[in-house]
């Protein structure tokens, strides 16, 4: 979809000839495929016809309007991108364009530098927006088809272990099978496994959309309970070939929580730091103080989450459907129910990431005060 | 010399599905392809043109095996080849099980997941007769 396909096309709309001229020139060499016309009539009809990414549209034209222009073409599709040519005289005539949907404008006479500064800023707007609407569309229909889903996701790892069973029944003592109980019973218990966190992870979302996911606020010390939690992913992480690194102060570091929470929360953010590394990456949590609040971070080494799928990450559901990431189990709840949780806490869950270095989960809560003791129940 | 045994192209992104399924195949005397998503299939489909293809549907969580079979359908030399459909999607969606729209369906057979070996080995053999 890239560079390598069919250029890009821009469409210029001007009355001045010159104006027409020098854009054409200036886009051609940019590498885009360029068609100007003279007026919104003939414009309009050539954007039907060649579905350009933008459009470059001067205001004041003979006949139809540069604004009537814009939203005429956002009729055609809303997606394509435009951008306004305008006079110093008609600088308010822009800012009704951006309300009516331009992306931006230029007033005249402008560089050809600025021209192609606004025509990438604006392309490079479109493709994040259609990758956007490409990522919204498919969990649209995830969620429409929730129970189709759900059952898929329960139904599939049983379905193995039923086959594998089935398969050990009949084939009886024969010398293939016999190679292969051993790791088809394996295979067996992997999937039985797989089948408990996937119903783990479905009552949580229900209790999640129950609204009460903390059972009460009590004093935690996040010293004690991440150790805790890391090591019960020693053996993952070795068999992923990732090395798991710890970096918390001696002294408590104290939130007001709900201890199961708090270990979804940060079992969610490890295997994730785990599922989406290298061999000989690692993952490394870290915890302080700083200002009236505790701060824990989990970074991995991994593929790093690319831009386009940012917006989306923490959106029930949502799976990265990448074919540079390895194969994903998981109900796409994760994220989502751990950002629940933090704001449950009153805090906030963002992400830092590098696609190819990694990522980093970033927690912040406000800090246990033994006032909070007194406390019962969160009142924001 | 016998004649050589039968070719199954199994296309299904459950690699512990295709493992159980290729070895009940094997110990009947088929020899089985595999590929774990429908662009492999269709490839390996084209470049072996197996006696019969066993298709999943809902790969990754998607309904890819659908337009994987229309896929397969389009191509000329992968005409006549039996698609037998093996999905967990038959509870939901009944009207899968007898095809009203063979132009929209396109499957010769519908089995439902959790897959009766032995019911689905006596299939294969009525449809492209018995291995060697």
């Amino acid at each position: 979809m890239g560079e390598a396909a069919a250029p890009e096309t821009v469409v210029v709309i001007d009355d001045d000839y010159a104006m027409r001229l020098s854009c054409c020139k200036i886009l051609s060499k940019m590498g885009f495929r360029v068609e100007a016309f003279e007026d919104g009539t003939r414009g309009l009809e050539g954007v039907g016809r060649l579905k350009p990414g933008l459009i470059v549209v001067d205001l004041k034209m003979p006949g139809i309007s540069g604004i009537e222009v814009i939203s005429r073409v956002h009729e055609i599709d809303p997606q394509i991108t435009i951008v306004v040519i305008t006079g110093y005289a008609t600088i308010d005539t822009a800012v009704e364009a951006m309300k009516c949907g331009a992306y931006d404008f230029l007033p005249k006479p402008f560089s050809p530098d600025e021209l192609r500064l606004i025509v990438n800023r604006g392309l490079e707007r479109r493709r994040l927006s259609l990758e956007s609407q490409q990522c919204e569309i498919e969990r649209a229909l995830l969620k429409r088809r929730f129970v189709t889903f759900v059952s898929h996701q329960l139904r599939t790892p049983l379905v193995a272990i039923h086959q594998y069973l089935d398969v050990l029944k009949h084939l009886g003592d024969t010398a293939d099978v016999a190679a292969k109980r051993e790791e088809w019973i394996d295979r067996c218990l992997k999937r039985a496994e797989e089948l408990q966190s996937l119903i783990a992870d479905w009552l949580t979302l229900a209790r999640v959309e129950g609204g009460t996911l903390m059972k009460e606020r009590i004093k935690v010390d996040l010293s004690q309970l991440l150790p805790g939690i890391l090591k019960t992913y020693e053996e993952m992480a070795a068999a992923e070939g990732v090395s798991l690194q710890v970096a918390l102060p001696e002294a408590p570091l104290c939130v007001g929580g709900d201890w199961n929470c708090l270990t979804v929360l940060f079992d969610n953010l490890i295997t994730n730091g785990i599922k989406y590394n290298r061999p000989g990456g690692k993952v490394t949590v870290a915890g302080w103080l700083s200002e009236g609040e505790v701060v824990v971070t989990v970074a991995d080494t991994g593929v790093g989450i690319p831009e386009k799928y940012r917006p989306f990450l923490f959106d029930e559901f949502f799976r990265i459907k990448d074919d540079g990431a390895k194969k994903t189990t998981g109900t796409g709840l994760g994220l989502h129910i751990s950002k629940r949780i933090v704001s449950e806490m009153g805090g906030s869950l963002d992400l830092e990431s590098e696609p190819g270095v990694g990522s980093t989960f970033r927690v912040r809560v406000p800090a246990w005060h033994e006032a909070d003791s007194a406390i019962t129940g969160s009142s924001e | 010399m016998t004649p050589a045994a039968k070719r199954i192209l199994i296309v299904d992104d459950d690699r512990d599905f295709v493992e159980a399924t290729q070895a009940f195949l094997e110990a009947n005397g088929f020899t089985v392809l595999r590929a774990h998503n429908g662009r492999d299939g269709v490839k390996l489909a084209r470049m072996e043109r197996p006696d019969l293809i066993l298709m999943d549907i809902m790969m990754d969580e998607r309904t890819e095996g659908f337009f994987t079979i229309q896929e397969m359908r389009r191509q000329e030399d992968l005409k006549g080849v039996p698609i037998f459909v093996l999905s967990a999607l038959y509870a939901q969606m009944p009207d899968f099980g007898n095809p009203p729209d063979r132009a929209w369906l396109a499957h010769d057979e519908f089995l439902s997941k959790p897959v009766d070996m032995v019911q689905l080995v006596e299939k294969i053999r009525q449809r492209i007769g018995q291995p060697a």
